[in-house]
């Protein structure tokens, strides 16, 4: 039994109040208390598919990343007693020890929101850093013999923020080392950055046509863990654009003009460059005299 | 059946050949041999052929002739008349050896080199085969290109051979064998030959001397291993022996190198000697005198300076790279470097040893290198990174004020209701969209390309693509001189339209040959445009 793989699931869930409350105000299909019991479904699950499956649920919020699933003052596999109301129809209590939880700590969260006019973007870049450091917690922590797989799921909803860009690479560059896959399901608009994620950690990337059918695309598509998923037919991956954009414009473009000092790169060629101050010179083409011919003294 | 117009220069009755009596002739074109008693021959080779000939040695009871050919075939003929089989086949033999150098043909070195190249390099011979055999291209201009390179190279490679050096053995490998009656057999083969004469080059100088005008080979060796000069107790006995100058010469080469020493200054050669206790404990003070020496003390003593002497010869000829065959007054002394350039040599080498000994690299402070701050001006840059800038979505404050009031109270009684999160005919457009040739699952029909073609048509292309890209290669080499765009015509002719219309037959909608074509199509663009801009410049 203690050979046994752990499987551990980090959801990291977006819950940015502002997208979620205009989401609200518009449609009602998807509403942000519809996502979180897909996404309970989907851990439910997840934990039910073997004894050694563990589960994170983080919240991802503009103020700051909060851990929905397990409790800070829990132990490795411990299940805070007080809270052991049963659900009164047999469920497995782990779950419904974990769903209580979840949605008393989400209510918790959105009561304590307050939110000023500056930092309207989701926090995504440092959730995935904390799932990060929970997944190499979790990982020290086995048995002997018993090895720990990992993976996040990103379910994102608002925007992407450029600001988080340098954090992000970090996040997805440290996770690829440590072979944990990163998926994406996007709910909204198209991430670039998740994208990249995705592709090279060799996760999934899903854009989901119909909101309302979250739960669904989740247990299909991200329930399966990475051997599985081998065996599976789901959707291909997407194209990713590598493009980068020059910091002039800000323009994607294919070739371009590299800075050797600070790595900056630009559309066009400046004899000085912008972001560290350092001079160029790029040889021309020599220019090549016309001869003089000599002119034959005609006699 | 021999024409006519042959000219028969020997005829040998009786020799067989494959157990087969028969006829041998020598012609002056060919040698051919055929059974007895029938007309036609059944063996004929021209001497254009024979790449050499062999003899069977003397002394064995089959008298036999062998022939090789250049093809690696070889033919043998027993000579079995009893009286005259000897002389007729050394009489065979002197004529072959006339005859054969006349038609040989020239190894062709650069013909040899190619077919070496085709056979070593099975990508080459690929492209020989497409290429060349087609006509595409003719075989110099095939040829133009790869010898050119190969030559610097290989020339480069073979002076980087390393020397063989000697087998300090050598001396022992002759194995002297009794004969059976009182003599003794020596086996010399080429390479110990060799070794003897780069260890002393005295033996070597002897040899061009006398051998071939006053002494043959054979009696060079045996007077060689007869002379006392061979055998361990070297008394320099009489000079009729040609050796013995030889032995004055290494005593000299010996005290020579004794004299010079060693160049290492840290090594005390004169501290290492044969400290016994005498008789007395180490007590007794009268130091025993060398002119006490027994018989046995001088002949033990003449086997270890001539051991000594053989291994310092050995290293010096196996490092002396050329040095040591110099003028014979320089051949001793230079057993062991140049002894005239030994004192500038002297304080160099003992300063390294010196510095070796003092000083611990681990020790020594570590050398850094430079290294420069990044100085950044707008470092703000690097936290967007090369991201393209996208439109911000703009929210008023009292949209997020509107949004945020709306959360908190759809959240405040937030309870999990996990039987009513999906019904049955949205769960289903979704289970529709994911599979296959749903909405989300249009890039996975495509399958990858080399499941749907065969092997041998991936097989061709490959093929093709390589001698195209040779083609290319050469045409964009030397754009632009014309020959070449002719030479693309020809294959995009002759090698790719078939294997177009081939695919094309098999139904296989992949479209294979369109990158290829587009390259060609590049080459004839470029060369169109240059040969328009000339008619420009003409007129």
């Amino acid at each position: 039994m203690a050979s046994d793989d752990i499987n551990l699931l980090v959801i990291v869930v977006d819950v940015n109040p502002i997208w979620w409350g205009q989401q609200a105000q518009r449609e009602t299909e998807l509403t942000l208390s519809k996502c979180l019991d897909a996404v309970m479904v989907l851990g439910n699950s997840h934990m039910a598919m073997s004894r050694t499956n563990k589960l994170a649920v983080i919240a991802s919020h503009c103020q700051d990343s909060h851990f929905l699933y397990p409790g800070k003052s829990w132990g490795a596999g411990d299940s805070c007693e007080e809270d052991a109301s049963s659900s009164g129809d047999g469920k497995y209590e782990l779950l419904s020890v974990a769903n209580n939880f979840i949605a008393e700590e989400i209510r918790k969260l959105i009561a304590k929101t307050d939110v000023t006019g500056n930092s309207t973007d989701t926090l995504l870049a440092g959730s995935l850093a904390k799932a990060l450091c929970y997944i190499n917690r979790v990982a020290k922590d086995h048995e002997v013999g018993q090895e720990t797989k990992s993976r996040i799921l990103v379910i994102k909803a608002a925007e992407d923020c450029a600001l988080q860009y340098m954090n992000f690479m970090n996040v997805i560059f440290a996770s690829q080392k440590q072979n944990i896959l990163i998926d994406a399901c996007v709910l909204d608009s198209d991430s670039g950055l998740l994208q990249q994620a995705c592709d090279i950690t060799g996760g999934l990337y899903l854009k989901i046509p119909q909101k309302v059918a979250l739960a669904q695309y989740l247990l299909w598509v991200f329930l399966p863990d990475c051997e599985q998923r081998a065996q599976l037919v789901l959707p291909p991956p997407v194209h990713v654009d590598y493009r980068a954009a020059c910091f002039c414009h800000r323009n994607l473009i294919e070739i371009g003009y590299v800075c050797s000092v600070c790595l900056s790169i630009f559309c066009n060629f400046s004899p000085i460059c912008t972001t560290c101050e350092t001079a160029f010179k790029i040889q021309l083409p020599q220019m090549v005299k016309p001869k003089k011919k000599k002119l034959k003294q005609q006699t | 059946m021999a024409s006519l117009s042959e000219e028969v220069l020997l005829v040998l009755k009786k020799v067989r050949q494959r157990k087969q009596d028969g006829t041998l002739y020598l012609m002056a074109e060919r040698i051919a041999w055929g059974p007895e008693g029938k007309d036609r021959f059944s063996v004929s080779h021209l001497y254009a052929d024979i790449r050499c000939q062999k003899i069977s040695p003397d002394g064995k009871s089959k008298i036999q002739l062998q022939l090789v050919l250049h093809t690696g075939d070889s033919t043998t003929f027993h000579f079995s008349n009893d009286s005259t089989a000897l002389k007729d086949r050394d009489a065979a033999k002197e004529l072959l050896q006339q005859l054969l150098p006349k038609f040989k043909k020239k190894a062709n070195k650069e013909l040899e080199e190619k077919n070496r190249m085709l056979q070593e390099d099975p990508v080459l011979f690929q492209l020989y085969k497409d290429l060349v055999v087609s006509q595409v291209i003719s075989t110099d201009e095939f040829w133009a290109n790869r010898l050119g390179d190969t030559n610097n190279s290989d020339s480069s490679l073979s002076n980087n051979k390393q020397e063989v050096g000697i087998s300090g053995a050598f001396l022992a490998d002759i194995r002297p064998q009794t004969d059976g009656c009182n003599g003794l057999r020596y086996n010399l083969t080429p390479d110990i030959i060799e070794s003897i004469f780069r260890t002393y080059p005295a033996v070597n100088q002897k040899y061009n001397e006398n051998v071939p005008h006053e002494l043959t080979e054979k009696e060079f060796w045996t007077r060689f291993f007869q002379s006392h000069y061979f055998h361990r107790d070297r008394i320099n006995t009489g000079t009729q022996d040609i050796f013995s100058e030889c032995g004055k010469q290494d005593e000299i080469g010996l005290k020579s190198m004794v004299v010079q020493g060693v160049k290492n200054p840290l090594v005390d050669l004169l501290s290492l000697e044969d400290k016994t206790l005498d008789e007395g404990y180490g007590v007794c003070t009268t130091m025993p005198s060398t002119s006490n020496r027994t018989v046995k003390d001088s002949s033990n003593s003449a086997i270890i300076k001539r051991f000594n002497h053989h291994s310092a010869m050995v290293l010096a000829a196996g490092s002396g790279k050329g040095e040591t065959a110099g003028d014979p007054a320089s051949e001793t002394s230079c057993t062991d470097g140049n002894s005239r350039d030994s004192d500038f040599f002297q304080p160099p080498v003992k300063k390294v040893k010196l510095q070796e000994a003092i000083e611990y690299e681990d020790l020594k402070k570590e050398k850094k290198p430079k290294t420069i701050a990044l100085n950044l001006k707008k470092s703000d840059r690097y936290a967007h990174g090369p991201v393209p800038l996208q439109s911000q979505h703009y929210s008023t404050s009292q949209d997020i004020i509107n949004s945020l009031n709306y959360i908190r109270h759809e959240m405040v009684n937030y309870k999990p209701n996990l039987t009513q999160v999906l019904c049955s005919t949205t769960a289903s457009s979704a289970i529709a969209a994911l599979s296959p040739g749903g909405v989300l699952m249009q890039a996975a029909t495509q399958q990858a390309i080399n499941q749907m073609v065969p092997t041998d048509v991936q097989g061709e292309l490959k093929h093709l693509y390589a001698a195209a890209g040779e083609l290319l290669r050469h045409f964009w080499s030397c754009f632009p001189v014309t020959k070449m765009k002719s030479n693309l015509e020809r294959f995009q002719v002759s090698k790719l339209c078939p294997f177009q219309e081939k695919v094309q037959r098999q139904y296989l909608s992949a479209n294979l040959t369109g990158h290829l074509e587009q390259m060609l199509q590049t080459a004839y663009s470029k060369f169109h445009v240059w040969q328009t801009r000339r008619m420009l410049r003409k007129t």
